[in-house]
């Protein structure tokens, strides 16, 4: 199996070179629908790709089989509600186990009590994080449970139809854009990309096909300000949360900041995607639990709050 | 450098040096500087004709009002400097006197002008102010649309016209939190308000919403403490918007904003559907108030609104989860808006409170809308990767 992992592709266009690099013949599909309703406007991207792409159209596919199918209409926007009410909670609850973290860390031990409650308060961050997608994975079960999901005919040739330009597919590109929508359009239509095909993928899009997918940005004028976790990724690429723009999303020199978000994920490697950045797993890049070894040359944040490269002496 | 040094420098103290002045050096002089001149933190304003007396007339709380310019000379140049701080902006006015006649005017030196419902001021801009970038309009933000309705009122006992905002890509399919404007039409003449939320939700700051701008018909009864306008508000216009618009049906998707008056009418409204409309924003609120007696100085007008705040200011209660509050440290209202702060605060709302080197005056609230409208509705930049 092996997906590639960019950075953002407006300055610095990689992908054309990468999927060149695959040597592989046939078809390209290309996902984008994270960019909404510019969906269609993707002769640029198609044209990196020599003209192979195919693109699977599903922000459109969503929009027309939504119109046409109200009860699956109705399921989507009720999966919406809760699943904004959920985030509104998390947010709520996040935000204050986030900021305790802080409070703690500065707060002066003389007895030596300080660390463990650093610990406790990390961990209770933690369980902020894993209360909400369990609640996520609940919903999405839920949703997927209903007869208009299940029964729904338009829906079914849909999905037939997009597996098969998968199955046909030499491989897959996964553009940047709304991670949310993106993330939802792949779940309405339970697109699985097939363990043989390449899949390359930058910003929004590389979140998309790791897990969990995590919301950031230090420097957004307001809202809740501590890194989010938004929902479950597609899982090919597992023990891994990519960040996109980085160096213009986070603020790196806090590390204190930093640190903690790094210490938030300890089953992951949090990995800054920047303009240039090429991150190649190939078959035989998991440990023996599945996780990704990130190769050599990958710039990765640490519990200390810095960002290190792999293998750098 | 000292005071007396940097005063010797300003460009009028200059030009007073090359007394007599002729009338093309006086042309060369206003052509160079322009009209105010800003040095630093210092302002002068200039005045040319053959007239008795001269003023700088403005509403800035500290600076003496009418601000008298002296003649240079023996020519028909009038100047006065006064200190202006960093960012800061004042809309003013210049007086004359000739004879027994006086007349108002905008400055005919200074070109640059604001906009009123009372109609338009010249603006001096300190060194320091700009004006925000979201506030012009943007080829590259989608716009969204503008329509207009009447509404059967029957708690006003008439129609009301709103015009209602739907922001670009509008989807039936997705839910839109939703702002109620008061002084609408004014804030969409004089605030840019459109094309300030089709910038502000195209750069995600803000999410994408629904916003009804409602103008009053007879505001000085509607705006302070009127139920009919409340209950017009609350149970006719926010339940028909929801039932024919994809809203969030919840308080905290609701909105109530005003300035002035209508930032009364927005917190009065507030006060008697508590819980209803999970946040508001007070511009410049009119929170005038008496701690003793009922001599508050606004005349008629401000006699219910000061009945109005002091019953809060006796059993304060939180009828909204968040208010943002802004006012400019230049009005007369600002002593009452900070004094109500640590009023609203007591009761567990969460407030988020700015000031600005401004006065009472469109342009303020405008330029105060990105904080405002980007703190009670996050857009959606954390979703966002390129």
């Amino acid at each position: 199996m092996t997906t590639i992992l960019l950075g953002p592709q407006r300055f610095t266009t990689t992908v054309g070179a990468t999927v060149r690099a695959l040597d592989v013949d046939g078809p390209i599909a290309m996902v984008n629908s994270g960019w909404e309703e510019r969906e269609s406007d993707d002769a640029e991207l198609a044209g990196h790709l020599d003209g192979r792409g195919v693109n699977l159209r599903l922000y459109r596919r969503a929009f027309e089989l939504l119109r046409a199918d109200h009860g699956l209409r109705a399921v989507v926007l009720d999966h919406r509600s809760r699943h904004d009410e959920l985030r509104a909670f998390y947010g709520l609850r996040l935000q204050s186990a986030w900021d305790t973290v802080f409070s703690v860390r500065h707060r002066t031990s003389r007895h030596g009590i300080g660390e463990g409650a650093e610990r406790s308060a990390l961990q209770a961050l933690r369980d902020v994080d894993d209360w909400y997608a369990y609640e996520v994975a609940r919903l999405v079960e839920q949703t997927a449970a209903t007869d208009a999901f299940r029964g729904s005919a338009a829906l079914a040739t849909q999905r037939a139809e997009i597996a098969g330009l998968l199955a046909s597919s030499a491989a897959v590109v996964v553009a940047g854009g709304h991670v949310g929508l993106l993330m939802e359009t792949l779940r309405l239509f339970a697109v699985s990309f097939p363990a043989s095909t390449p899949v390359v993928a930058w910003s929004a899009g590389a979140m998309a096909v790791c897990d969990p997918v995590v919301l950031f940005h230090d420097f957004a004028p307001h809202g809740i300000t501590a890194p989010e976790v938004h929902d479950r990724g597609m899982g090919r690429v597992r023990g891994l949360v990519p960040l996109p723009h980085a160096r213009r999303r986070l603020d790196l020199d806090d590390r204190e900041r930093m640190a903690v978000f790094a210490a938030r994920f300890p089953a992951h490697r949090l990995v800054p995607l920047d303009a240039g950045t090429v991150i190649r797993l190939g078959p035989g890049s998991t440990d023996a639990d599945g996780r990704a070894v990130v190769p050599e040359g990958t710039r990765v944040l640490t519990t200390a709050g810095t960002v290190v490269t792999e293998g750098a002496a | 450098m000292s005071t007396q040094a940097r005063t010797a420098r300003l460009a009028v103290n200059q030009l007073r040096q090359r007394l007599p002045l002729d009338g093309p050096a006086i042309d060369r002089f206003i052509e160079r500087f322009g009209c105010p001149i800003i040095e630093g933190e210092r302002a002068t304003f200039l005045y040319r004709g053959d007239v008795d007396e001269v003023w700088v007339r403005h509403r800035v709380v500290g600076l003496p009002d009418p601000l008298p310019l002296k003649r240079i000379g023996e020519s028909d140049l009038w100047a006065v400097t006064t200190v202006l701080p960093e960012g800061s902006r004042v809309e003013y006015q210049i007086e004359i006197r000739k004879g027994d006649q006086y007349e108002r005017f905008n400055d005919p030196l200074n070109p640059r002008l604001a906009h009123s419902p009372m109609g338009s001021s010249s603006v001096c801009a300190a060194i320091g102010y700009r004006v925000p970038d979201w506030v012009a309009f943007d080829p590259e933000a989608r716009p969204g649309t503008l329509v207009e309705e009447q509404i059967r009122s029957k708690a006003l006992r008439r129609d009301q016209p709103v015009q209602i905002y739907l922001p670009a890509r509008f989807n039936r399919a997705q839910r839109y939190p939703l702002l109620v404007v008061h002084d609408g039409t004014d804030f969409l003449e004089f605030a840019a308000m459109k094309t300030v939320l089709d910038n502000l939700i195209h750069r995600l700051d803000v999410d994408p919403l629904v916003a009804v701008f409602v103008p009053p018909r007879d505001r000085l009864k509607e705006y302070p403490n009127h139920a009919p306008h409340a209950r017009f508000i609350a149970r006719e216009l926010v339940p028909l918007l929801t039932q024919r618009l994809p809203l969030f049906d919840t308080p905290e998707a609701r909105c109530l904003m005003g300035s002035s008056f209508g930032g009364i009418a927005s917190l009065s409204t507030a006060v008697r559907y508590p819980g209803y409309f999970g946040s508001l924003m007070l511009q410049s609120a009119s929170l005038v108030f008496t701690d003793i007696g009922f001599d508050h100085g606004g005349g008629p007008a401000f006699d219910p609104v000061v009945k109005f705040v002091n019953r809060f200011r006796e059993k304060p209660s939180a009828v909204v989860d968040r208010i943002f509050m802004t006012c400019g440290v230049y009005e007369p209202l600002i002593t009452p808006n900070r004094s109500m702060v640590p009023v609203f605060r007591h009761t567990g709302m969460k407030v988020r409170y700015t000031e600005a080197r401004d006065g009472h005056n469109w342009e303020n609230w405008r330029d105060r809308l990105g904080d405002g409208l980007s703190w009670i509705f996050p857009g959606p930049q954390k979703f966002v990767y390129e």
